[in-house]
């Protein structure tokens, strides 16, 4: 188990997990409408898979349109 | 699962953000101002962005929404911003890449009120307007320096109706780490697929084909994602948080949020209806103004017909490239004198004189006693704006029917 923050929330997940395991966990459906960082940074889109979150890390979702997903 | 490919099929069935609860097939108009949150810890998350919302119609709006995720389906943008018009864009873009002390390359030839925003609005603050032939790369090359923050061009010049290589020009611009950003209002995404071009950031006025026919204002900045901001001295601190998302934070979080040049709700919705039969205009438009431009070098007093669609252009095949088949749907032509221009623009019947393009109406104006009025006739001249140029938009009529009420005008 890792202890995380998502949007400023503490959260546990289980481990190894990778952005997009954590970004399915927090219904981030439509990507392409969403700007991702780790720790503050920017990640690629096409990096999402392989990007593995650990133990303190700080994942932030940030949506530019109001409505933003179609979930 | 199938998935629609053509233009028009897009559009029309671009989902909307949210199910309507009603299962309405057009995206309703929301008119409120504000939104209720089902709680504050919600509200907060809105309003740092981390959860999809509305919280006021300044910022965004269902229907306007609507309106920017159908421009994103049709141009393939990764952000697209609806604005209250078309200057509205220009100057949201400009304000949010430019400073003190920085300049931006620009075509000596502009449409009027863009041309008094880089010469004189945007010079008061401290940012320089560096007038060039676009058409020219040397001249463009001479102009950048490391102070220029972009390249900006329109993708058909109004009323010269010149036509710049914009892939070439992106290199340029890109060589020295600086965006493109065209406005290519008068080449709508249905015909010119800017990102193809090397454009970065494209601006609109949807005022004209777009809202179907000019039934409202509005304006519209497409950004493709396409420009490394790392390379912008002002936006690279965003650039390392938000990648291509950077100038869009910017935009959404900053600039179009405090200078509330917002689109109305209603008008997106006309605007949002006028893009599903943008095709269907633009080609009846276009297929006008191609007769028209044949047409009107048969009458023996036009001295001249300026279209970059026909073959005489020495823009026809830069045209014919970065347009296809619709080279747009405006023209200009000449009399002998000013006084001669003025007679038959007040003959004409079926042709309304007005300043707007691309409504469903054919429509006419003498650019130098209008738009360029505030110029003196030397500055006219040089920006080749001339007392005996008119400038014809060609509406979706029978074009039989403005043939004979030009032949009329000019008994």
């Amino acid at each position: 188990m890792a202890s995380i923050q998502v949007n400023g929330k503490n959260q546990e997940v289980e481990t190894p997990v990778s952005l997009v395991d954590v970004m399915k966990m927090n219904n981030v459906t439509q990507p392409e409408m969403v700007s991702v960082q780790v720790n503050g940074e920017f990640v690629n889109r096409e990096n999402y898979s392989t990007v593995q979150i650990n133990q303190g890390d700080e994942v932030d979702f940030l949506y530019f349109m109001g409505g933003g997903s179609r979930c | 699962m199938l998935k629609p490919k053509g233009f028009t099929t897009r559009v029309i069935h671009t989902p909307f953000a949210k199910e309507d609860v009603h299962r309405a097939l057009h995206q309703p108009i929301y008119s409120n101002a504000a939104f209720d949150f089902e709680s504050a810890e919600n509200m907060e998350l809105a309003f740092q962005g981390r959860l999809p919302g509305h919280a006021y119609s300044r910022i965004s709006n269902p229907t306007v929404e609507n309106l920017e995720l159908r421009v994103k389906e049709m141009t393939g943008a990764l952000n697209v911003t609806a604005l209250s018009s078309g200057m509205a864009a220009i100057s949201n873009v400009i304000l949010l890449l430019a400073s003190n002390g920085t300049n931006i390359v620009v075509s000596n030839h502009l449409f009027g009120n863009t041309l008094v925003f880089f010469d004189t609005t945007i010079r008061e603050f401290g940012i320089e307007a560096r007038f060039c032939d676009l058409t020219d790369p040397a001249e463009v090359r001479k102009n950048l320096d490391g102070k220029t923050v972009a390249v900006f061009a329109e993708s058909i010049t109004n009323p010269q109706l010149e036509v710049a290589d914009l892939l070439l020009l992106s290199g340029i611009a890109h060589e020295i780490g600086v965006p493109l950003i065209v406005d290519s209002t008068l080449t709508p995404p249905n015909v010119f697929r800017a990102k193809n071009f090397g454009v970065d950031i494209e601006v609109l006025s949807s005022t004209k084909c777009i809202s179907g026919g000019a039934t409202s204002v509005g304006g519209l900045i497409v950004d493709y994602g396409t420009f490394d901001w790392g390379k912008s001295a002002k936006l690279a601190p965003l650039a390392k948080r938000f990648g291509p998302f950077a100038f869009n934070y910017k935009l959404r979080r900053e600039i179009f949020r405090n200078l509330g040049a917002c689109l109305s709700p209603f008008a997106a919705y006309l605007q949002s209806l006028g893009l599903e039969t943008l095709q269907l205009r633009f080609e009846k438009a276009v297929e006008n103004c191609m007769d028209m431009a044949q047409f009107l070098t048969t009458i023996p007093r036009v001295k001249a017909v300026n279209y970059p669609g026909t073959k005489g252009s020495k823009f026809y095949d830069i045209s014919k490239k970065q347009f296809g088949n619709y080279p747009g749907a405006m023209l200009t032509f000449d009399f002998g004198s000013k006084e001669e221009c003025f007679v038959f623009i007040n003959r004409l019947v079926i042709i309304k004189r007005s300043t707007n393009v691309y409504d469903n109406k054919t429509l006419i104006i003498h650019p130098a006693s209008t738009i360029y009025c505030d110029f003196s006739q030397s500055d006219r001249e040089n920006m080749h704006v001339y007392d005996t140029t008119v400038r014809l938009s060609l509406g979706i009529e029978d074009v039989e029917d403005l043939k004979n009420d030009i032949l009329q005008a000019l008994v």
